[in-house]
């Protein structure tokens, strides 16, 4: 669009025709207050406090509703805008409260900071003011009427953005309020949108009410630890009996991928560290009962047992998790193949990533950033359902479609929610995603098992025509989709001009823990162990036979073939439903936070520090790696990462093979510890740009991202990008060859927005939203 | 006369001095005075030891807005805050302070805290005896500094009174 030119207060402007005033002004630095006005919302113009002076113009004028046009001459500050900004003020504060020292905005509240800037230091009212008490909405939303000042904010992000329409307006004019959609309670997602967007205390949280204030919390900036899409949640934390407790989760730092967004989970679902239940102290079974014991202890006997193990050429299995850090994975991937000396490794796989790279290797620029989803013009969809599964990109998806009018193509074998933004929405008989890649990559025989009533062979003639004449079309695909049909796929891709893919894993660190090579036939960058190559160099001496999966470990200890079992951050026997039996002659060592199904039966049990507790990298199902910062620490728990390496010292293992840590390397000053980090760090941060840091020990997990960044394909990000908090992508195109798996090794995990695998059976606040949900559903019932 | 004029300047002097013996001491006799402040007396606006004040209810007066601990320079103040509840309510408002401790070790009696307050709930009381042989016990917790329950607290203790004539039971004023 051309540009027009304006003036205000005297500055000359240039600013795209269609620019509003009230963004255009903000871009130069003229600061016009308003509460109503929010970037990416429908305009309201409810709240008048953007008045400015524009002349020729009568009355003054909303900023925030009024387009700049050409030669516009505008003044925002002058004695009639400053008095008609302090009336405002003083109509807003007529019925408000003023209980600022017990509301939790109380700090951080819009109000409080436009009455400083531009309010009267007086009221001319006199009358006594109208109370109402705090409603409940739901375990997590309460509101407070008469602190509301109608600015619509939760109403329109709730609608516009959440597509849920779970708040309006009720009555008109003075007596307008905001409402929930179901009489006295909220019917929706629950993400507390509302609340974050809220400039006011109207709207606040369950988890957080009364707890403390915004300036007594420290906020630490991290990754969410439940699903796959990797959102940037800042934690509030304070110091607490027990050192450091989390107590808020909320989306203050909108520098992440999730811009303006948060789910349920990751704005409440923090809670699971602070459980009662949440192990302190390691476990051994001494005549058949966990007792509690020391961690050296522990340590010499799973040292002694595992090295004992190995000598003899007994068999040990080791499960990952798809929740540990990147740095944890590769630590792990190497510590089976070098120090136990077996490709028996594996992990609860949600997506198929080796089949992925397999069929992108050697294609660059062919996988899409969460930001691009955003961006693209146009989307196919295939399989899963992301509001329920990954919500930040529903979230994009949903606003792309709303704001660039990106075309989406959905097909789905039910109907979901999404359907709403599809520009296309195809019905598939279950199980037939396969079938369709198929079609679109050009075998016109697959037809025949995706035709149904709805959809003729002219319906998709027309629809793979449509998609391939769009340009950067994103392919997002769930784990429908996986071994020889993900190459289909890819075929298909190929034939679209810049297509570009995601494939949807379920759970914060699922690509971290494929690109790390947890698989028995893979080794970190998808190289196939028996490959030799520079990971033969580096680590000397690995097995060159492919090791057992899963099921496979589970196959061999039926058999009592399998002698140890090493399970860090898993739970297989709860998540599989197996029999608690089976391992009872293998030696099994847990590392975990909680008793699960899997700890219960094992014979050595290590409390481990949860993704909020520990420093590292995640990589989400996009690709994009982001830094974790530590909030907090909860005593008597280690992080993964010092666990497998103390294991390894404990076996007398040389612990400078495992961790290049010492002379020539870099590692932790402390850039990622968070809350605990000062002044200091921000020297360390650029000490680190410029490889200056000092080296230290073999517990930091840093210490051996040089070695992942040198030796894994995609993994070499810029540094400094990295410890400024930014996301940068990581691609498959030079990983190595990966591999065909067997599509039945891969078990979605099914969560949906209120559910987290093993740990949301932790979270208060996830456990509260069921409750509520299920109570509703049998009130209904028993009408 | 040089003489005369240096025995008019003596008998002034000491006719001051005379004078001023027959005056009230200006000198305290802490601690070996009367009372219960043993001799010690105070100008109003001695800044000492903090109290906690009470409402006319003798509900709490702290709402556990953290300004006082915002304001402290020497950040000595700590805080707990928690709800109210319908069973238990020990303040005005709706949140209360369920900690509240001042670290003596630290505070620098500047009163910063009592200009925070918003609601007056803090304020200088005139205890200046906070010696100690242990720095442990210079940390005060909120029940040593909480003030004395008033006296018409009797009276209102029962809130429900005319519930109660008509049979309801009584629902005592928790924590106050």
């Amino acid at each position: 669009m051309p540009d027009v030119t304006l003036t205000v207060d005297g500055k000359k402007l240039t600013a795209p025709a269609g620019t509003l005033l009230i963004e255009a002004c903000k871009s130069a630095g003229i600061e016009i207050p308003s509460f109503c006005y929010y970037p990416n919302l429908s305009l309201q113009g409810a709240c008048r406090m953007c008045l400015v002076k524009i002349e020729k113009m009568p009355k003054l004028q909303t900023a925030c509703t009024t387009v700049v046009t050409e030669g516009m001459i505008v003044t925002s500050d002058n004695e009639e805008v400053r008095q008609a900004r302090k009336s405002m003020v003083e109509l807003l504060l007529g019925n408000h409260p003023l209980d600022c020292p017990v509301c939790d905005a109380g700090g951080e509240c819009e109000l409080q900071d436009m009455t400083f800037s531009y309010g009267a230091a007086e009221s001319k009212y006199m009358e006594a003011k109208n109370h109402k008490d705090e409603q409940q909405w739901s375990p997590v939303v309460f509101f407070d009427r008469p602190r509301c000042i109608l600015c619509y904010r939760c109403v329109r992000v709730c609608g516009e953005g959440m597509d849920v329409w779970a708040l309006g307006v009720q009555n008109r004019g003075v007596s307008s309020i905001i409402a929930p959609n179901k009489e006295d309670h909220l019917e929706c997602e629950e993400c507390g949108m509302c609340i974050d967007i809220c400039p006011v205390g109207a709207l606040t949280s369950g988890a957080y009410r009364y707890k403390t204030r915004p300036w007594e919390m420290k906020h630490v900036g991290t990754i969410c630890t439940h699903c796959g899409d990797g959102c940037k949640t800042t934690l509030g934390v304070r110091r607490s009996d027990s050192g450091m407790e989390i107590v808020r989760g909320d989306n203050r730092d909108k520098s992440g991928i999730n811009n303006d967004f948060l789910c349920i989970k990751g704005r409440y679902a923090f809670d699971f560290a602070h459980h009662p239940d949440r192990l302190m102290q390691p476990l051994i079974r001494k005549n058949g009962k966990l007792t509690p014991a020391n961690w050296e202890e522990a340590f010499e006997l799973i040292g002694k047992r595992f090295a004992e193990i190995r000598d003899h050429d007994g068999m040990i299995g080791v499960v990952g998790s798809s929740r540990i850090t990147n740095e944890e994975a590769y630590l792990l991937s190497k510590f089976a193949r070098v120090v136990l000396k077996t490709n028996n490794v594996d992990h609860h796989r949600t997506a198929d990533f080796p089949a992925l790279a397999a069929a992108l290797s050697g294609k660059p620029d062919s996988t899409a950033t969460m930001r691009e989803v955003y961006d693209a013009p146009a989307i196919l969809l295939i399989g899963n359902n992301p509001t329920d599964q990954h919500p930040l990109l529903a979230w994009q998806i949903r606003n792309n479609v709303r704001l660039h009018r990106s075309r989406l193509y959905l097909i789905n074998s039910q109907t979901i929610k999404l359907g709403r933004q599809a520009a296309g929405f195809t019905q598939i008989p279950a199980g037939t995603e396969g079938k369709v890649a198929a079609y679109l990559a050009g075998d016109d025989a697959a037809v025949e098992a995706i035709i149904t009533e709805k959809n003729s062979r002219e319906t998709w003639n027309a629809l793979r025509e449509k998609l391939r004449g769009e340009q950067k079309l994103v392919i997002i695909f769930g784990s429908e989709i996986r071994g020889n049909d993900v190459a289909v796929l890819v075929k298909f891709g190929s034939g679209v001009h810049g297509a570009k893919f995601v494939c949807l894993a379920d759970y914060a660190n699922s690509r971290g823990a494929a690109d790390m090579g947890l698989y028995p036939d893979l080794l970190p960058g998808y190289h196939r162990v028996a490959d030799t190559g520079k990971f033969h160099d580096e680590w000397t001496s690995i097995p060159a036979t492919t090791g057992l999966t899963l099921p496979e470990m589970v196959d061999a200890a039926k058999a009592s073939k399998l002698k140890a079992l090493y399970v860090v951050g898993a739970n297989p026997i709860g998540r599989l439903g197996l029999d608690p039996f089976l391992f009872s002659k293998t030696f099994v060592v847990v590392q975990e936070m909680f008793l699960t199904e899997t700890a219960f039966m094992a014979d050595v049990v290590l409390p481990a520090a949860n993704a909020y507790e520990k420093s590292g990298t995640f990589t989400n199902t996009c690709g994009d790696l982001q830094i974790l910062k530590k909030a907090g620490e909860v005593t008597g728990t280690k992080s993964d990462f010092e666990m497998i390496v103390r294991i390894a010292d404990a076996m007398g293992f040389d612990v400078h093979k495992l961790v290049p840590f010492g002379a020539g390397e870099r590692t932790d000053m402390g850039q990622s510890r968070g809350a605990q980090s000062g002044e200091a760090d921000r020297h360390a941060v650029w000490l680190e740009a410029r490889g200056l840091e000092p080296k230290m020990s073999p517990l930091e997990p840093t210490a051996i991202l040089d070695e992942i960044q040198r030796l894994v394909p995609g993994y070499d990000f810029s540094r400094i990008n990295l410890l400024a908090g930014n996301d940068q992508h990581t691609t498959l195109a030079n990983s190595g060859p990966g591999a065909i798996q067997k599509p039945e090794l891969i078990v979605p995990a099914n969560d949906n927005l209120f559910s987290s695998g093993t740990l949301g059976r932790y979270s208060k606040a996830l456990h509260s939203v069921m409750e509520s949900r299920t109570q509703q559903t049998s009130e209904v019932a028993a009408d | 006369m040089p003489v005369l004029k240096n025995i008019k300047a003596i008998a002034k002097g000491m006719s001051i001095t005379f004078m001023e013996m027959f005056q009230p001491t200006q000198v305290e006799n802490y601690p070996d005075g009367p009372g219960p402040l043993r001799g010690a007396r105070f100008e109003e606006r001695y800044r000492g030891m903090h109290v906690l004040q009470r409402d006319e209810n003798g509900l709490e007066k702290c709402v556990a807005c953290f300004l006082c601990a915002a304001a402290c320079p020497s950040n000595c103040i700590y805080i707990e805050a928690a709800e109210n509840t319908e069973t238990n309510r020990v303040s005005g408002a709706e949140r209360y302070a369920k900690v509240y401790n001042i670290d003596y070790n630290r505070c620098i009696f500047c009163g910063y805290c009592v200009e925070a307050c918003p609601t007056d709930a803090i304020t200088h009381g005139h205890g200046f005896e906070l010696a100690s042989f242990n720095a442990s016990n210079l940390i005060y917790r909120k029940e040593q500094m909480l003030a004395a329950a008033p006296a018409h607290m009797g009276a209102n203790a029962v809130f429900n009174s005319a519930d109660v004539a008509g049979g309801a039971p009584a629902l005592p004023v928790q924590g106050s």
